[in-house]
């Protein structure tokens, strides 16, 4: 494996070069960013198809519904129904939200952030990408198969998720196409984490790295860990649907020798209770420094931040129990499990005072950076506090596989990952396209984003604590449903106001590309390193690696001289009279 | 130690670790079915001979210690030496995959198919995906032929590099040796 050592790499001449195959972390983070932002488009279709059979079940879905479902004359069909949640999940999940948050931002924010001039290896760093492209592109053209894509859910749980419960390739080619993107991630986390260990500009501690890096770097190390998990899951399901083993095969779907098909979900948990924090952990990241840099205040405690977020990550390995307190689980493990899962709301409300006691007497900036974290602080908190009614036996029993469940896991998943996402777009846009978005635009993105958001995900969770069940075709032909009809609707109507109001960044994020204002090299006024060079940054990012000298969240310091209420991590720490 | 050999040490350390949590993954559920079982293997299946687990485990444990010359020799310059050794790591390594072959064969001549339940489930799924990581780590060899073709100075760190992954299949391989086919 040969890598950068921090030496200045050929700038590449032609197009193939520059923008196809590029090793130039800055052009891998843009190819991540497409990537995520045209899956989150499909994704995004996917939930209103989703949404509009649950709030008009047997109505046509409006303008496209006769061209996708031409046999059903345009309603959504029972099988496409399932197919469409199974690959909603899977691609927001793995397509959607961690190429943008961890592709995207991992590979534009560490390298830059911490002073280096790439990634510790270019070349596996583009292997990443072109991985990750081959397994949208396997994900995609399962859509196209004669029974259709995958349909078992996006834990794809056997048997539904066996030859029995899923006849057809579709949902072998799933399991290729996560394979693959595990592989993408792991080469990734293999990056990010030598990076960080390796990479980190002269002065600059561990505790000099800003919290985004801290974000993405404890994420990579969960991920390196357990996606390989997810791995042999797969690896094993691919086996029993293609070779004919049995390792998840049970009863009579098993004639000689019977398997475990709950043993899919203790692997498939394993890996996916620390997936909600590799979603969520660059996220918090970003808020908890954006939420400083727009406070004009120091990160109030960022160390215990830091400490907050490691905790979480450790915690996080011992806690996946709490997804099967319904499969017959042991008293003692459920207790267990209860317990350990409780533990985690230490570190979580740790940090999120902390982010209450940064943006405390600040002097707050609501630029859309800023709209945008402190929308994830509400969601976040509203997600955490419902997660309790989860992680606690005794209620769980009720909630399991209802709504709330559904409501829980968007809000802290999908509404925080969603809006850390586009503060992060918002905040770092100027320094990756050298201009700046519109503000006004943004603002407006950002509150149709964030009350429709909230019709969404609170809906859920009134449905759910009503008794609606999740996956559920129909679930109106209920009579004991029949009354949650009108949330339903109401949760439709937001989602399509929703999706409308998307509509409006993509039309900023194109126009600024081309025609927004030409950003300053530090337009926010914030001290961390990627603001002392040009937006955008030249191939190699700093002539002369920087020296740090400071932290990251030094402002409104008193004895300072310059003119600023801010220091550059380059700048000595101002000291006061003695 | 170097920048670059921090580096790379760090980037095979992640790469070593992922790859040991897939294998975990798949003997913790060896662990389930194995605890969960009445008898093992289940009622009407016989044992896997031990001859041909035997002689792979003779071939990988051998072809390891080769690997371990080329690193020595490559330490000391002696590049002749290091590619005759690494030459016999190859073929050990070649020989332990026809030695894999043999034993899949044996098993499906003495009826146990893949599709003959959970034992054999076990038996042929966990010897291919190790299998599957030898062809790479063969590859891996190749690799390092080509790297060791002309003298350069990132050499010693790309051996050791493959020759962390060498061995670490073959010390999964004798973990499955005692844990599959011994007890």
């Amino acid at each position: 494996m040969s890598g950068g050592y921090n030496e200045i790499h050929p700038e590449p001449t032609t197009f193939w070069s520059k923008y196809i195959i590029s090793f130039d972390h800055k052009v891998i983070a843009k190819q991540f960013l497409w990537y995520g932002i045209a899956f989150l488009g499909i994704g995004g279709l996917m939930a209103l198809l989703i949404r509009w059979t649950l709030a008009y079940p047997g109505e046509a879905f409006p303008v496209i519904g006769h061209l996708l479902f031409p046999n059903s004359a345009g309603i959504v069909p029972p099988d496409s129904y399932a197919m469409l949640f199974t690959m909603h999940g899977t691609i927001m999940i793995f397509y959607a939200i961690t190429p943008i948050l961890i592709g995207a931002f991992g590979n534009y924010c560490i390298p830059l952030m911490i002073g280096a001039r790439d990634m510790a290896f270019p070349m596996l760093n583009m292997l990443s990408f072109w991985f990750a492209f081959l397994s949208g592109v396997v994900l995609l053209a399962s859509l196209f198969l004669p029974l259709g894509a995958a349909a078992g859910g996006w834990t794809s749980y056997p048997t539904l998720s066996t030859m029995i419960g899923s006849p057809g390739a579709g949902q072998t080619l799933w399991c290729v196409a996560i394979f693959l993107f595990g592989v993408s991630s792991t080469m990734g986390a293999v990056n990010y984490v030598t990076t960080v260990i390796t990479l980190r500009a002269p002065g600059m501690g561990y505790f000099d790295m800003p919290l985004t890096v801290w974000g993405l770097w404890l994420t990579a190390i969960l991920n390196a860990i357990f996606v390989p998990v997810l791995g042999a899951g797969v690896i094993l399901l691919t086996l029993d649907r293609v070779m004919g083993t049995t390792f998840f095969l049970a009863g009579a779907s098993a004639t000689s020798g019977s398997g475990d098909p709950v043993l899919f979900q203790h692997v498939f948990w394993i890996f996916g209770h620390p997936e909600v924090y590799i979603l969520i952990l660059p996220a918090w990241g970003i808020v908890s420094d954006l939420l400083s840099f727009f406070s004009r205040k120091p990160a109030f405690g960022a160390k215990a931040t830091a400490l907050s977020m490691t905790s979480v990550s450790v915690l996080s390995t011992i806690v996946y129990g709490h997804h099967m307190f319904t499969t017959q689980m042991s008293p003692l493990l459920t207790q267990s499990f209860m317990t350990l899962t409780m533990t985690i709301s230490i570190p979580s409300a740790i940090f999120f005072a902390n982010w209450l006691g940064t943006i405390w007497k600040g002097s707050i900036r609501f630029d859309s950076p800023m709209l945008f974290s402190l929308g994830v602080v509400f969601v976040f908190g509203l997600g955490g506090l419902t997660g309790l009614h989860l992680g606690t036996v005794t209620t769980d029993l009720y909630l399991h596989d209802t709504y709330f469940v559904v409501g829980h896991f968007h809000y802290t998943m999908a509404a925080s990952v969603l809006l850390g996402g586009y503060a992060g777009i918002y905040f770092w846009f100027p320094k990756m396209f050298g201009r700046m978005m519109n503000e006004t635009m943004a603002k407006i993105h950002f509150w149709g984003t964030m009350i429709p958001l909230n019709g969404i995900f609170f809906g859920m969770l009134m449905v759910g604590y009503g008794g609606m069940h999740r996956r559920i075709y129909n679930p109106f032909v209920y009579d004991s449903l029949k009354r949650l009809m009108p949330i339903n609707e109401m949760i439709t109507v937001s989602a399509i106001l929703m999706g409308a109001f998307q509509i409006i960044f993509v039309i900023n994020f194109l126009w600024s590309l081309y025609k927004g204002k030409k950003a300053p090299n530090n337009p926010w006024n914030v001290g961390t390193l990627e603001w002392t060079i040009p937006s955008p940054p030249v191939h190699h990012n700093y002539d002369v690696i920087p020296v740090v000298k400071c932290g990251p969240h030094e402002f409104g310091n008193p004895n300072l001289k310059t003119g600023r209420d801010f220091q550059y991590q380059t700048e000595e720490l101002v000291q006061g009279p003695v | 130690m170097k920048r670059n050999e921090l580096q790379n040490n760090l980037a095979m350390t992640v790469v070593l670790i992922s790859a040991a949590m897939l294998f975990v993954t798949l003997f913790m559920g060896y662990a389930v079915y194995r605890s969960s079982a009445d008898v093992w293997p289940p009622m009407g299946v016989a044992k896997v001979s031990l001859w041909l687990p035997f002689l792979s485990t003779i071939l990988i444990s051998v072809s390891s210690w080769y690997c371990y010359q080329v690193r020595l020799s490559v330490a000391k310059n002696d590049l002749p030496a290091a590619k005759n050794q690494l030459w016999l790591t190859t073929v050990l390594g070649i020989a332990f995959m026809l030695a894999q072959s043999g034993l899949w064969f044996s098993m499906k001549n003495s009826g146990v198919f893949v599709t003959s339940g959970i034992f054999a489930s076990v038996m042929y799924g966990f010897t291919w995906i190790h299998a599957v990581h030898v062809v790479l780590g063969l590859f891996a060899l190749g690799y390092l032929r080509w790297v060791l073709r002309k003298p350069a100075g990132d050499m010693l760190q790309k051996t050791i590099n493959v020759e962390k992954f060498w061995h670490f299949l073959g010390v999964v391989w004798v973990v499955m040796f005692f844990g599959l086919f011994v007890f």
